[in-house]
C-alpha cells in the first residue's frame, strides 16, 4: 500500500500517528525476526533435502549443501533403489485417491444435509441439528479404538472403503453449509418453486450455483482435512498397500533402530507431502482464512 | 415466509440428511457404544467381543486406572500429569503469541503485512506429521536449534532424550531442591501412585519441544480469529479515544483488549479443548519416551490397545478422556451462551 | 438440549444396530477355511534391519516360489508390534511373519499363532534353549528363525590409543571398570549402551539374579543379586565411564560406537551388519562379556517364524518356513546380514566361517533367554523407563517396582 493510497482512503489510515523512528526500527527488527521464525524451518527443510546424510548431520543449520545431491528425490520418485520401504509414489497415489473421493463426498453430502437443516421442514429437524452440534464436540482421538471396532465388525478394516466411507460426511462441514444457506434470501427459491421446480431441482440448479463461495471453502477444507488425516488411517488400515503419505511417513520417521539418520530423505518426503496443500493455500488463501474463522464458531 | 409445507417436503428432508445420518451414526455413534461395551471387557483383540464368550469384567478397567495401586494407574496418572503441563503451557503461550501476531499484522502502516500473515498462518495448514518430522530434525541433540544456541554460548540439552522436568531443573539451578535426590514432604507423599515431586517437577525437556511445536503451528489459526475481531472494532471508538488523547498503550489497554474479550475467551477454550487431544506429534516424535514424560492419555489409549493388545483398558482410557473433553466443551458452550448472546448472529 | 440430543443419538443408534444386525467379521472360531488350490499366494511380513535383510528374505522367498509354484509377497513392517496386533484383531493376518520373543507369549496365549512344531520332523536340530523360548502350553509353536547374544565390542583404535593391549580385555567387573576409566576422555566414553533391561540385564544375571525364576512362574526381581548387578552399573554411570546411548546423542549404542563416541559397547551380532554398512572404516574386536560374581552370563534373543492361525494357507506357510529354516538357508542369511543360525549344526559352521563372531557364538552356551510372559511388555517397558534414571535412583527402588508390577501382571494373566 503506497502512502498516497493511505491518505486518500480514510478507513485505511491508522487512527494514531506513526511510531517514532527508533521504535519503528526496533519493531521492524522484531517483526522480521518473528517472520524468520516461521519461515526458517521450511527453508531448512527444503535445503536439507538436497544434502547428503553426513552433511545434514554435521551442518544442520547451514543454508547451502556442501555437496548438493538430488539422491533423496531420486529415491522418492523411484529413480533409484528404494528397497527399504519408502514407496513414496504409492503413498502419494493413495493420498490423492482418498482425498479426492472424500472431498467429492463431503461437498455433496454436507451441502445436502446443510440445505435440509436450513430450509426443508421435516419432523426431527431441530433434533438432528442438535445431534450435529453434539457430534462436533466429540474429539477424534477418543474414537481411535471405537472406529477400529466398527470397521472390524463390518469387515471394512484394511480396505479403501473403510478408509473413505467414515470420512464422507463431517459435522463441521454440515454446520458451515447450514449457516451459509440460512444467509441466502429465500425469494430466489420461491420464484423457482412457483415455476414448478421440485425440491431436488431447486437445490441442484438454483441453490447450489449460488453457494459457490461456500462450496469452494468446503472443498478446500475437505481436501486439506483428508490429505492431512492421520489417526483415522492409522486405525483403519494395517498393510503397507494402504499407506498414505501421513501414515507411511509417520511410521517411517518414528521407526526405531538405525533409522535415526536419513534426514534428507525424510525431510524431502515431508516437504513433497505438503506441496499440494501449500499450492492450494497460496492460490486460495482467503478461503482458508474463512475456514479458520468458521471453524472457530463451533457454537 | 410461507407457512404452507409443500407436499413431500418431509420425505425430501430425510432423504437429504440420510447420508449424514448414516455415516455419522455408523461411524461415530455406533462405535462409541461398541467401545463403551468393550471398555467393560477384558478383551485381547482376538475373539468376538459381542458374543456370549466375551470376558465381562464390569468396571475393572476403570478401577485399575483410577483406584487400584499399580502400573496401569501410574501410567495413566503420568499421562494426565504430562498432558496437564502441556495444556498449562501451550494454551497461554499460543493465545499470547496469536494476539501479538494479530496486532502486528493489523498494523496498517506495516509494509508486507499480508506476506507476514501468510507466513504466520502457513504452518497451521500443513500436516502435523510433516511438521513433526521437521521439528524432529531441528531439535536433534546436534541439530539446528542447538547449533543456534551454541552461537549464543548456551549448551542446548539433548532435547528428545532428556526426561528431567524443567521446573525441577529451574529450582535445582536456584539451589532450592536437589533434582537428583528429592527429599521430605515432596518425595514422601503421593497421589495416584506418583509422588508430589513427580507431579510438581514440570514438563520434561522433551515435552517442551512438543509444546513449542504446537504453539508454533496453532498460533496462526488463532491469529486469524483475533484479526477478524480486531477488524470488527468500530473505528469511531478508536477515533474518539484518540481525540481524548489516549496513547498507544492506553488504546490497547482500554479499547482494543476489552473489545477482544469474547474472542479471547473463545480462543482460550478452543485451545483448552484441543490441547487435551494431542496424539500425532507424540506418535511421530517420541512415542511417550523419554521416561514416559511425553506420554499423553490419547497415546496411552492407543498403545494399550494396539501395542499391548489390551483393548478394554485402551477403551476405558479413551472414555475418561472423552468425558473430560466433553465436559470442557459443555462448559465452554454454556459460558458462551450466557456471556455473549450476540456472537452467533455476528458470524 | 443435551438430553434431547442424547435421546436422538440413542434412537438413531438402536435403529442402526437393528438395521445392520450382527454382520460380524470376527470369526466365531479359530478354524479358518483352508485354501486347497494348486497355486497359493503367501504374504510374509518382516521387520527388517536394513536393505540387506529385506533383499535376502526376498531372494529366498523368490527361490521358494519358483520351486513350489506358489507366489510370495514380502512386506516390510515399520512398526511390527502395532501392525501385527491390528492384523490379528482385524482378522487379516499375514501368512508368515517374524515373531519377537517379547511378544511371543501374548500372541500364543491369544491363539493367534498356529502351532506347527509337530509337523517339523527335525525340530531337535534347533537349539534347545530357543525351542523352550517358543514353546507354549507344552507345544513348540514356531521355529526359531535365528539367534543372537550379547558380547563386548571394542574399538581397537581407541583401545591402543589408551595404551591397552590384547591382554587387557576385561574378564571381571573390576577390570571392566578399570579399562572403561582408561578409555574415557574427551569426547570418548568408555562404555556406552542403551538403558534397557535387554542390555543391563547381563549384569543382573552375572551377579546371579534374574527377573523371574527359571520357570517364569514367580518374580525374583527384588533379590539381592539383582540389586548388586544394578549397583555396579550405577557406580559406572556415576563415575562417568559409562553412559547411555541417548546421553551421547546417538539413536542406539551401535551408532555411538561407530561414530567413535564409545570405546566399548554391549551389543549383539547385528552390530556386524550395521558397522559394515554405516561405518566401514572402524576397526573393532568382539570379546565375551566379563564375568560377574556369579560367573559368565549373557542374554540371548530370537525371533521365530510365526504362522497365523487365521491364515488360509497354513500348509503352504509351514512349507515356506521349512524352506527358510534349512542349514543352507540359515547360513545364507548369516552371510547376508549377520544373524546367527538357530540350528546347532549351522551355528557351529557359522562360528568356523566367521572367527570375528566367535564371542557371540560362544555366548549361546550360557545365555539367558528373554522373559516371555503374556502381558509383560508394559511391565518391562516401565522397567526400562526406570532404568533410565538408574544413575540417581536406588536400584532397590527400581527393582521393587518391577517386582510389584510383574507380580500384578502374573496374577492378571492367570
Amino acid at each position: 500500500m503506497t502512502v498516497k493510497d493511505a491518505t486518500v482512503r480514510a478507513p485505511g489510515r491508522p487512527v494514531l500517528g506513526r511510531f517514532p523512528l527508533p521504535a519503528r526500527v526496533v519493531g521492524w527488527t522484531l517483526v522480521a525476526g518473528l517472520g524468520l521464525l516461521y519461515v526458517l524451518p521450511f527453508v531448512l527443510q527444503l535445503v536439507t533435502g538436497f544434502k547428503t546424510d553426513p552433511d545434514a548431520a554435521a551442518h544442520p543449520l547451514s543454508p547451502v549443501p556442501v555437496t548438493p545431491t538430488t539422491a533423496a528425490y531420486q529415491r522418492l520418485f523411484g529413480l533409484s533403489r528404494a528397497a527399504d520401504g519408502v514407496p513414496f509414489l504409492h503413498w502419494l497415489g493413495n493420498s490423492a485417491f482418498v482425498a479426492v473421493v472424500v472431498t467429492a463426498g463431503r461437498v455433496l453430502f454436507d451441502s445436502m444435509a446443510g440445505y435440509a437443516l436450513a430450509r426443508l421442514r421435516f419432523p426431527g429437524r431441530s433434533l438432528l441439528f442438535g445431534f450435529v452440534l453434539g457430534v462436533m464436540a466429540v474429539p477424534g482421538v477418543a474414537l481411535l479404538i471405537p472406529k477400529f471396532l466398527v470397521l472390524n465388525t463390518f469387515g471394512l478394516f484394511d480396505t479403501y472403503t473403510g478408509m473413505i466411507l467414515p470420512l464422507m460426511v463431517d459435522a463441521a462441514g454440515v454446520f458451515i453449509m447450514k449457516q451459509f444457506f440460512e444467509s441466502v434470501p429465500r425469494e430466489v427459491e420461491e420464484a423457482a418453486r412457483v415455476d414448478g421446480a421440485g425440491v431436488f431441482r431447486v437445490f441442484w440448479s438454483v441453490v447450489l450455483p449460488m453457494a459457490r463461495p461456500a462450496l469452494i471453502t468446503l472443498t478446500i477444507l475437505s481436501f486439506q482435512g483428508s490429505w492431512n488425516e492421520f489417526t483415522h488411517f492409522l486405525v483403519a488400515t494395517q498393510s503397507s498397500q494402504y499407506e498414505t503419505l501421513t501414515t507411511g511417513l509417520a511410521r517411517f520417521v518414528s521407526g526405531g533402530l538405525g533409522s535415526g539418520t536419513q534426514y534428507p530423505l525424510k525431510l524431502a518426503a515431508a516437504l513433497l507431502s505438503t506441496v499440494p496443500v501449500a499450492v492450494l493455500f497460496f492460490c486460495f488463501q482467503r478461503y482458508f482464512v474463512q475456514g479458520a474463522n468458521a471453524g472457530a464458531v463451533k457454537e | 415466509m410461507p407457512r404452507t409445507a409443500r407436499r413431500g417436503e418431509g420425505a425430501w428432508g430425510w432423504l437429504f440428511v440420510s447420508p449424514m445420518v448414516l455415516v455419522l451414526g455408523l461411524f461415530l455413534v455406533l462405535p462409541i457404544l461398541m467401545a463403551l461395551w468393550v471398555s467393560l471387557l477384558h478383551w485381547d483383540g482376538q475373539s468376538n467381543p459381542f458374543s456370549s464368550r466375551a470376558h465381562f469384567v464390569g468396571l475393572d478397567n476403570y478401577r485399575s486406572l483410577l483406584t487400584e495401586d499399580g502400573l496401569d494407574r501410574t501410567l495413566f496418572a503420568t499421562s494426565l500429569r504430562n498432558n496437564a503441563y502441556y495444556v498449562l503451557l501451550t494454551v497461554p503461550l499460543q493465545t499470547l503469541l496469536a494476539l501479538v501476531l494479530a496486532l502486528v499484522v493489523n498494523q496498517r502502516m506495516l509494509r508486507g503485512r499480508s506476506a507476514l500473515r501468510t507466513a504466520f498462518f502457513f504452518p497451521s495448514v500443513t500436516s502435523s506429521i510433516a511438521v513433526s518430522t521437521v521439528f524432529l530434525f531441528l531439535f536433534q541433540g546436534s541439530g539446528a536449534v542447538n547449533t543456534l544456541l551454541a552461537w549464543a554460548g548456551v549448551k542446548g540439552p539433548n532435547w528428545y532424550a532428556d526426561p528431567r522436568g524443567v521446573l525441577s531443573l529451574l529450582l535445582g539451578a536456584l539451589g532450592l531442591v536437589d533434582p537428583d535426590h528429592p527429599v521430605g514432604v515432596l518425595a514422601n507423599h503421593s497421589i495416584l501412585g506418583l509422588s508430589w515431586y513427580q507431579w510438581l517437577s514440570g514438563p520434561s525437556v522433551a515435552m517442551c519441544t512438543i509444546i513449542l511445536l504446537s504453539v508454533w503451528t496453532t498460533s496462526g489459526t488463532f491469529m486469524l480469529i483475533f484479526l477478524a475481531a480486531l477488524q470488527d472494532i468500530p473505528r469511531e471508538l478508536e477515533e474518539s479515544a484518540a481525540i481524548e488523547g489516549a496513547g498507544r498503550f492506553q488504546m490497547l489497554r482500554y479499547v482494543t483488549l476489552p473489545a477482544l474479550r469474547p474472542v479471547l475467551f473463545l480462543v482460550l477454550t478452543l485451545g483448552l479443548i484441543s490441547t487435551w487431544q494431542v496424539f500425532d506429534q507424540v506418535y511421530v516424535m517420541s512415542r511417550g519416551a523419554p521416561g514416559n514424560t511425553t506420554l499423553t492419555p490419547a497415546y496411552l489409549s492407543y498403545s494399550s490397545a494396539f501395542g499391548d493388545s489390551d483393548f478394554g483398558q485402551g477403551a476405558a482410557i479413551a472414555f475418561v478422556l472423552l468425558a473430560l473433553i466433553l465436559g470442557l466443551t459443555a462448559l465452554q458452550r454454556l459460558a458462551l451462551r450466557e456471556r455473549t448472546p450476540r456472537t452467533r448472529r455476528n458470524r | 438440549m443435551t438430553t434431547r440430543t442424547a435421546a436422538a443419538a440413542l434412537v438413531t443408534c438402536t435403529a442402526l444396530l437393528t438395521a445392520t444386525g450382527c454382520s460380524s467379521s470376527f470369526g466365531n472360531d479359530p478354524k479358518t477355511t483352508q485354501d486347497s488350490g494348486g497355486q497359493q499366494h503367501l504374504t510374509v511380513l518382516i521387520a527388517t534391519s536394513g536393505d540387506a535383510e529385506t533383499d535376502a528374505v526376498k531372494e529366498a522367498t523368490a527361490a521358494y516360489a519358483k520351486e513350489s509354484g506358489n507366489t510370495v509377497t514380502v512386506q516390510v513392517a515399520k512398526d511390527m508390534n502395532q501392525q501385527l496386533a491390528q492384523a490379528f484383531a482385524g482378522h487379516k493376518p499375514p501368512d508368515v511373519f517374524y515373531v519377537n520373543s517379547d511378544q511371543f507369549a501374548n500372541y500364543a496365549k491369544a491363539g493367534s499363532l498356529y502351532a506347527y512344531g509337530d509337523r517339523i520332523p527335525d525340530a531337535n536340530a534347533f537349539s534347545a534353549q530357543l525351542r523352550a523360548s517358543f514353546t507354549h502350553d507344552g507345544k513348540l509353536v514356531c521355529l526359531p528363525k535365528d539367534t543372537s547374544t550379547l558380547a563386548l565390542a571394542v574399538n581397537t583404535r581407541l583401545w591402543k590409543k589408551a595404551g591397552l593391549t590384547d591382554r587387557d580385555y576385561p574378564t571381571t567387573w573390576a577390570q571392566l571398570a578399570t579399562v572403561a576409566r582408561k578409555l574415557t576422555g574427551g569426547k570418548v566414553t568408555g562404555l556406552v549402551t542403551s538403558n534397557e533391561y535387554q542390555r543391563l540385564g547381563v549384569f543382573m544375571k552375572q551377579a546371579g539374579g534374574w527377573v523371574t525364576d527359571p520357570g517364569q512362574k514367580r518374580m525374583t526381581a527384588d533379590s539381592a543379586a539383582n540389586a548388586k548387578g544394578l549397583a555396579f552399573v550405577q557406580s559406572m554411570l556415576k563415575s562417568g565411564v559409562m553412559k547411555y546411548a541417548q546421553q551421547v546423542d546417538a539413536g542406539w549404542a551401535g551408532e555411538a560406537f561407530g561414530k567413535g563416541r564409545a570405546a566399548m559397547t554391549i551389543e549383539g551380532n547385528w552390530l556386524t551388519g550395521a558397522m559394515k554398512l554405516d561405518y566401514p572404516g572402524v576397526d573393532y574386536k568382539v570379546v565375551e562379556l566379563p564375568a560377574g560374581p556369579a560367573g559368565k552370563a549373557t542374554l540371548a534373543f530370537s525371533n521365530c517364524w510365526g504362522v497365523a492361525t487365521g491364515s488360509a494357507h497354513r500348509a503352504a506357510a509351514v512349507d515356506l518356513v521349512k524352506y527358510l529354516s534349512t542349514d543352507k538357508q540359515q547360513l545364507a542369511f548369516a552371510d547376508a546380514f549377520g544373524v546367527m543360525p538357530s540350528r546347532t549344526g549351522a551355528l557351529a559352521e557359522f562360528a568356523r566361517r566367521d572367527p570375528g563372531a566367535k564371542a557371540w557364538a560362544d555366548g549361546t552356551r550360557y545365555a539367558q533367554g528373554p522373559v516371555t510372559i503374556a502381558g509383560f511388555d508394559k511391565v518391562l517397558g516401565q522397567f526400562n523407563t526406570d532404568l533410565q534414571s538408574l544413575r540417581t535412583t536406588d536400584p532397590k527402588t527400581i527393582l521393587a517396582a518391577l517386582q510389584r508390577n510383574g507380580g500384578q501382571a502374573l496374577t492378571k494373566g492367570d
